[in-house]
């Protein structure tokens, strides 16, 4: 069993509700492959520092996987022939920092996370 | 004359003094940031850390002007090549 760090940028133009169509699919394929999703963050619309297909924004989703190496590659291969979406990115990690957020300001869902990365930058 | 032939010693003797013989009080070496205790961790998404190890064209700065320790340059080149992959830098 591997931790996996795994972000996805989606169109600027997606709306709230292809959005979270978008983080059900995947953390469906997950949980298919023996996988877990322990966190799911949702950074929001951020500035992209290039144009990326002619888009100047991107919405941010990064979940925090358990499972198997093998979930990876069936992840990866539906976001390559997903059309909403720009960029994707898996990184192994040896532990997982639950708490920190670096993109809270624009976070809904955690609200004790945001005080403890508060009195961490404190 | 006489004036302009003082002005040249003067001079001189400024000179001695940037000799590369210098004591050990003008020479000093900053500390890496990153290796202190309680240094924050050098992570892809931490942009605000990482933004300051980049150039304004965006290139990464040499550890050798930034200060910092070998190890920790070698996480600052990977999490930047990540972040930018990205799109956030």
């Amino acid at each position: 069993m591997n931790l996996l760090e795994h972000t996805i940028v989606a169109r600027q133009d997606t709306s709230l509700s292809q959005l979270k169509q978008i983080t059900d699919r995947y953390s469906s394929i997950v949980t298919k492959n023996k996988g877990e999703v322990i966190q799911t963050q949702n950074w929001g619309l951020l500035n992209l520092a290039f144009l990326i297909k002619k888009n100047k924004k991107g919405n941010y989703i990064h979940f925090k996987i358990k499972g198997p190496s093998s979930l990876i590659l069936d992840l990866e291969k539906s976001e390559r022939m997903d059309k909403n979406l720009l960029r994707y990115m898996t990184v192994k990690v040896k532990k997982f920092d639950l708490e920190a957020n670096y993109f809270s300001g624009k976070d809904k869902e955690e609200t004790d996370t945001s005080k403890v990365t508060k009195k961490n930058s404190n | 004359m006489q004036k302009k032939r003082n002005n040249k010693k003067k001079s001189q003797s400024n000179f001695a003094k940037l000799s590369i013989f210098q004591p050990n009080k003008y020479k000093f070496k900053k500390k890496c940031r990153l290796s202190i205790k309680g240094a924050p961790v050098v992570d892809y998404k931490n942009i605000k850390l990482l933004k300051r190890y980049v150039s304004e064209n965006g290139k990464i700065l040499p550890s050798r002007i930034t200060n910092v320790s070998q190890k920790k340059q070698r996480e600052l080149s990977l999490s930047i090549k990540r972040a930018r992959n990205l799109g956030l830098i």
